[in-house]
């Protein structure tokens, strides 16, 4: 459950999946605009999806989204292809999306729901809640834990990696990645009540959103 | 209510993993954002027309102008390989049979500065023009039966030089060699289309 599994093999997966055009990406630096479009559409659904996880929120996530693009854009020049060019993207996804949640205050607590226990304040809640796919239940995450969750279980961070993004312990984020998933095993728990497997009740569940 | 198992939602999240979501922004969006903050700019094909120097634009002009004036001329003539070669050659490479005035440089001639080549290059249009005017006037063989046909053969070649040189100028946008060809041929393919829309301009002018 807790293996240190490492960005780097995650995103040279999607890498592989997705060469970028060495041609393109110079005509992208210079501002060519079908360049700047066709990268945005090689990345966006991943860089995209990093957003909206670590926001729980599509309408958040949409406005943040615009201000990742803006930051790859810029920092554009910069990149010096030392790494693949989703790696360097995903980095910058995951920095300005939980820096915007900083800033509008919804990590604010981070530290503080290390220490208590967040599925507790919510378990009336919870008791009458049914996610009907992993993202609704990711929504009903404290936004500490689900950030620890995504960076981790989605996007394969280590916990070095998420203490040192979030300012916290590893053991901290260990802790908040326990309650995270806890708390998912029961807010997905009717996906499975049915059947033995989760391939098949929960298959249609977790594919719509 | 129960509980999942670990393994069970270690399958739930792998499914997650590896689904496609769609952007949440349409590129429109993106772009406009972009443009506001000067990070974007035209793609480079289309930057031609704007980033050219005034005299390398102001070239451009006269050579699509002159390039339709002069296919569209020709046509009396057709098929007229001196017209058409003058047409789909560079300003500064006379036809060989058009009456080009010795004034014009050789293209082989070395220049002195970029202003001095410019010169050149603007007598060469000059002088391109005069001999597109001189056809115009002077040249009035009867057209063919197959006029229709070679026009569109004559569409076809240029929609090829049309592309090769716009693949050059991905690579190569500010040489002002690639340029003025791309720009002539563009010239020259919208007044042969014009041509091949007319059937009655075939018969005769």
């Amino acid at each position: 459950m807790f293996q240190e599994t490492s960005t780097a093999s995650m995103v040279t997966k999607y890498e592989s999946e997705m060469p970028i055009d060495q041609l393109d990406l110079k005509r992208a630096i210079s501002g060519d605009e079908r360049a700047l479009q066709r990268l945005w559409s090689q990345h966006a659904p991943h860089i995209d999806a990093v957003v909206r996880r670590l926001c729980g929120d599509a309408e958040l996530a949409a406005d943040i989204s615009q201000e990742v693009w803006m930051q790859i854009f810029r920092a554009l020049p910069s990149y010096r292809g030392d790494s693949q060019f989703g790696t360097w993207a995903h980095r910058i996804a995951v920095n300005r999306t939980l820096n915007a949640l900083r800033k509008i205050r919804r990590l604010a607590k981070l530290e503080v729901d290390i220490e208590d226990d967040s599925a507790v304040t919510e378990m009336d809640s919870d008791r009458t809640f049914v996610a009907e796919s992993i993202e609704q239940a990711m929504g009903r995450l404290s936004p500490g834990a689900r950030a620890v969750f995504v960076l981790h279980d989605i996007e394969g961070y280590t916990h070095g990696e998420i203490g040192e993004e979030l300012g916290i312990t590893a053991g901290g984020s260990k802790s908040q990645l326990f309650k995270a998933r806890a708390k998912l095993r029961k807010l997905l728990a009717h996906l499975v009540d049915d059947s033995p497997t989760v391939a098949g009740k929960g298959k249609g569940h977790v594919a719509s959103v | 209510m129960s509980h999942l198992s670990e393994d069970q939602l270690d399958e739930i999240i792998d499914r997650e993993r590896t689904r496609e979501l769609a952007p949440l922004n349409e590129w429109r969006t993106i772009a406009a954002r972009a443009r506001e903050e000067g990070l974007l700019r035209e793609s480079q094909s289309a930057r031609v027309w704007g980033s050219a120097q005034p005299w390398l634009q102001a070239a451009a002009a006269v050579l699509i102008l002159i390039g339709g004036i002069t296919i569209g001329r020709s046509t009396s003539a057709l098929p007229s390989s001196a017209s058409l070669t003058a047409a789909a050659s560079a300003p500064t490479v006379p036809a060989p049979d058009a009456p080009v005035s010795a004034a014009v440089t050789p293209v082989s001639a070395s220049f002195t500065s970029v202003d001095d080549a410019a010169a050149t290059l603007d007598r060469a249009v000059r002088e391109y023009q005069r001999a597109s005017q001189f056809l115009a006037a002077n040249n009035s063989a009867p057209g063919t039966i197959d006029s229709v046909s070679i026009y569109a053969a004559r569409v076809a070649a240029l929609d090829k030089i049309q592309a090769a040189t716009e693949r050059a100028l991905q690579t190569a946008p500010h040489d002002p060699v690639i340029s003025q060809y791309y720009l002539a041929t563009m010239g020259a393919r919208v007044a042969t289309e014009q041509m091949v829309a007319r059937p009655v301009a075939l018969k005769g002018f």
